[in-house]
């Protein structure tokens, strides 16, 4: 999408702190994403700089700089941080919100996020990637974003809301219209359907509650015993819709075309299939080269920060695949070296509003990656990939990837 | 030698427990780090100087010596 809105950077941003830069918009030219960010550094961009771009925005390109917007609320705040600047906005729960207020959906939504919650999904993940992948593993090739990638995150969304697997391409078409479409009619239409399919559910789940999240967010009352906000309640099913879905989807993507080019990759993983914890290692590797979030922050206050500017509203994005190549940070950053020893990547963020749902992402890659390579050890990129599939924005990724055996 | 956390930095991301369950765990309620054997033995040393490097937040600490 190229947004033609452009006005001129405001008074408090000096000249030689302005680039050209629209993250939403990828070239012709570049078959990767990250490219565009890692270009910048290329070009020797200043390490805060200001895009009149998408309503005008701030860019911070160190490791440093991005951990501590992560951790500093006071000034970098998750609320109404649209970029563009979007008003009315649903302040979704609980990333919306700043600590202390942050801390009561997080809270009630943590135990169904933990390690030991997750190890207990093991089972339903297992055999969902199993049954994907047997649908195809005769094939000889696939669209992996259409067969699997969006598929796996999707179910899993569905068995975790206590939803019929019978609704699944209805929750595809849905979330592939969110995520995708960039027709202004459409994305309203589509806004309404969800907050619809949302209202219904939670609805549902409150005259029938049973043991999956949806029910538990329902049933759960704040410290004087009383329920929360309807408001706040859809928000925070709206979140986890918007936060679990396009994210896993196109870091599978990501992970899979690598592997799908590196005959080496695939032999260290097949090594491992029985050393889950050697698997997860270099899983973990894979996941700080393959960020595909650029996360938002609004600054609350004018101030100065690391001796730049900034005012009240101001846009900054953080973009994780940058941090995670830092060479300030990272010895040999740009190669993927799947026993990396030291590794604190920012692909989850950082601080307060860290992804609570990074286990189970991590687990659904995984266990999805095991299967696969028990199923289709070796794979390649199918030649007939059209070159037009890459798209930038919060989440960047590919709309399609072909793969053959 | 024993191993320290501070748990208003701790965020869960759960790195310690991978790298050295022996000694690392993550509570059911917000996920946070246990510290199941904050005096460990010798041979863990390794894996647990590693966990404490791999903790994005800095939340881990080695101290020298028994309980203060
Ligand atoms: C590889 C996949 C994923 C990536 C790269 C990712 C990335 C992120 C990042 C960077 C944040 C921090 C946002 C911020 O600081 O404002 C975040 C927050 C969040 N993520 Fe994820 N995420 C992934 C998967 C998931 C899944 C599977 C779920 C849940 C089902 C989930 C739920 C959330 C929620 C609820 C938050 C907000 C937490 C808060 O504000 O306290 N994410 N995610
Ligand atoms: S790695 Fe650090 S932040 Fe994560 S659980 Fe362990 S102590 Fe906490």
């Amino acid at each position: 999408m190229t947004v033609t809105y452009y006005p001129a950077a405001p008074t408090h941003v000096p000249e030689d702190l302005i680039l050209d830069f629209d993250f939403f918009d990828m070239p012709a030219d570049v078959s990767d994403p990250v490219q565009i960010w890692h270009g910048l550094i290329q070009k020797g961009a200043p390490p805060i700089f200001y895009t009149p771009r998408n309503g005008g925005h701030w860019v911070f390109l160190r490791y440093a700089d991005i951990a501590e917007a992560y951790r500093n609320h006071e000034i970098f705040s998750t609320h109404k941080a649209q970029i563009p600047p979007l008003e009315p906005y649903p302040v979704l729960q609980p990333n919306g919100v700043d600590p202390p207020q942050h801390d009561v959906f997080r809270k009630l939504l943590a135990p169904m996020f933990t390690p030991l919650a997750v190890r207990r999904m093991t089972d339903g993940l297992q055999s969902r990637a199993e049954r994907l992948i047997s649908g195809f593993a005769g094939n000889g090739g696939c669209d992996f974003v259409h067969d699997y990638a969006a598929k796996f995150p999707t179910g899993t969304f569905l068995e975790l809301f206590g939803l019929p697997e019978e609704r699944l391409p209805e929750f595809l078409r849905i979330s592939d219209t969110f995520f995708r479409s960039t027709d202004p009619d459409v994305r309203a239409a589509n806004l309404l359907e969800i907050y619809e399919v949302l209202e219904e559910l939670f609805r549902e789940k409150e005259r029938n509650p049973g043991t999956d999240i949806a029910s538990t967010v329902v049933q759960s009352r704040d410290a004087d015993g009383n329920p929360f906000p309807w408001t706040d309640i859809i928000n925070c099913g709206f979140l986890l819709f918007v936060a679990g879905l396009d994210t896993v989807t196109n870091t599978m993507t990501y992970v899979w075309r690598y592997l799908a080019t590196s005959a080496d990759a695939r032999q260290k993983f097949r090594d491992r299939l029985d050393d889950p914890s050697a698997f997860l290692l270099a899983i973990e590797e894979l996941m700080r080269i393959n960020a595909v979030s650029n996360i938002y922050r609004r600054v609350t206050h004018d101030c100065e920060f690391k001796g730049v500017q900034f005012r009240r509203n101001d846009r900054v994005v953080l973009p994780n695949t940058v941090a995670n190549r830092d060479p300030r940070t990272f010895s040999d950053p740009q190669t993927i070296d799947l026993d990396r020893k030291v590794n604190n990547h920012v692909t989850f963020g950082l601080g307060p509003h860290r992804c609570i749902g990074s286990h189970l992402a991590k687990r659904e890659i995984m266990i999805s990656l095991q299967e696969w390579l028990r199923q289709i050890p070796e794979f390649e990129l199918d030649p007939d990939q059209d070159a037009e599939s890459v798209f930038g924005g919060p989440v960047m990724g590919f709309t399609s990837l072909k793969l053959r055996w | 030698m024993r191993v320290v956390a501070n748990l208003a930095q701790c965020q869960g991301h759960a790195r310690c427990e991978d790298l050295c369950p022996e000694v690392f765990s993550t509570d059911a309620i917000e996920g946070k780090v246990v510290i199941e054997q904050p005096e460990f033995p010798p041979e863990l040393e390794e894996k647990v100087r590693l966990a404490v490097r791999n903790c994005p937040e800095g939340a881990l600490r080695i101290a020298k010596g028994a309980v203060a």
